[in-house]
């Protein structure tokens, strides 16, 4: 049994592939980023518009199925979650199932942590997986 | 005279509700607009990337059946064509089928218009039409 699981550690450390993300293939060169806000960026009372970026792939609502597509999820005050898994849906992990590439976001002053993630139809990330960079802003006390 | 043009002014506005769009329905907040470049701007490059902006609908490739969606099409230097029926495919009305939500285009210098007009799965624009500001750029 032991020898099992040993084999079974030892080829998920040699096929990091087939763990580390969905089976959704993404294009080499795609790319999430936020258009805005800005890293930094001070926001007055805490309601805006977030502009997802997104080049060399195009956005699909949840449940279709069209190669290079896929749509945004929000990551708010969170680390990224598993890549080969469906991304949760909370406060934290906001989904755009409808195709959106724009999202209200309304949050309490402080500092807070934004990040994209894109995900297939499925709500699972893509190979490799496109995530944008993870940005900082600040809401500040009324 | 006055009342024959009021008189043809409001048959225009009450045929236009049949003719001016195609059948899927658009949200009435929705938003489309250029998010860059700015109207006025003048671009020291004849390569540049547009992106678009969307608010309160969504995208979908083309051929795609999901209500309140749609994909762009990028119309440079010449007017809105007909709103009942598919935007035609040149280098004037440029099509983003795959669901893009910016591309990168190349434009010879001098001035020129850029307008954006969302259809639905069938290439043709929703109802109410969801249309952007027409702006104007320079290539330098």
């Amino acid at each position: 049994m032991k020898k099992c699981i040993m084999v079974a550690a030892m080829l998920t450390a040699l096929i990091p592939g087939l763990a580390s993300a969905g089976e959704t293939p993404a294009p080499e060169g795609a790319k999430v980023y936020f258009i805005w806000p800005k890293d930094g960026a001070t926001i007055k009372g805490g309601k805006f518009w977030v502009r997802f970026g997104l080049r060399d792939m195009g956005v699909a609502p949840a449940g279709v199925d069209k190669k290079f597509t896929g749509h945004h999820h929000l990551i708010i005050d969170d680390d990224l979650p598993p890549f080969d898994e469906e991304i949760p849906a909370d406060n934290n992990h906001v989904h755009y199932g409808k195709g959106y590439s724009e999202g209200r976001v309304s949050l309490p002053p402080g500092k807070h942590t934004l990040q994209l993630l894109f995900a297939d139809k499925n709500h699972v990330p893509h190979n490799p997986p496109m995530f944008s960079e993870k940005i900082t802003i600040y809401v500040p006390a009324n | 005279m006055k009342i024959l043009k009021a008189s043809i002014a409001l048959a225009a506005l009450i045929v236009a509700g049949g003719a001016v769009a195609g059948d899927s329905p658009a949200p009435k907040n929705a938003y489309l607009y250029i998010g860059w470049p700015n109207n006025g701007e003048v671009i020291h490059s004849n390569n540049f990337r547009v992106w678009f902006g969307l608010r309160n609908m969504g995208v979908a490739p083309a051929g795609v059946d999901k209500k309140f969606t749609g994909h762009h099409h990028l119309i440079i230097d010449a007017p809105l064509p007909p709103m009942d029926e598919e935007i035609p495919a040149d280098n004037n009305h440029v099509h983003f089928g795959k669901g893009q939500t910016e591309t990168r285009i190349t434009l010879p210098p001098g001035t020129h218009t850029l307008q954006l007009l969302l259809a639905d799965k069938n290439h043709v624009p929703h109802n109410p039409p969801v249309v952007s500001e027409k702006i104007t750029i320079t290539v330098e």
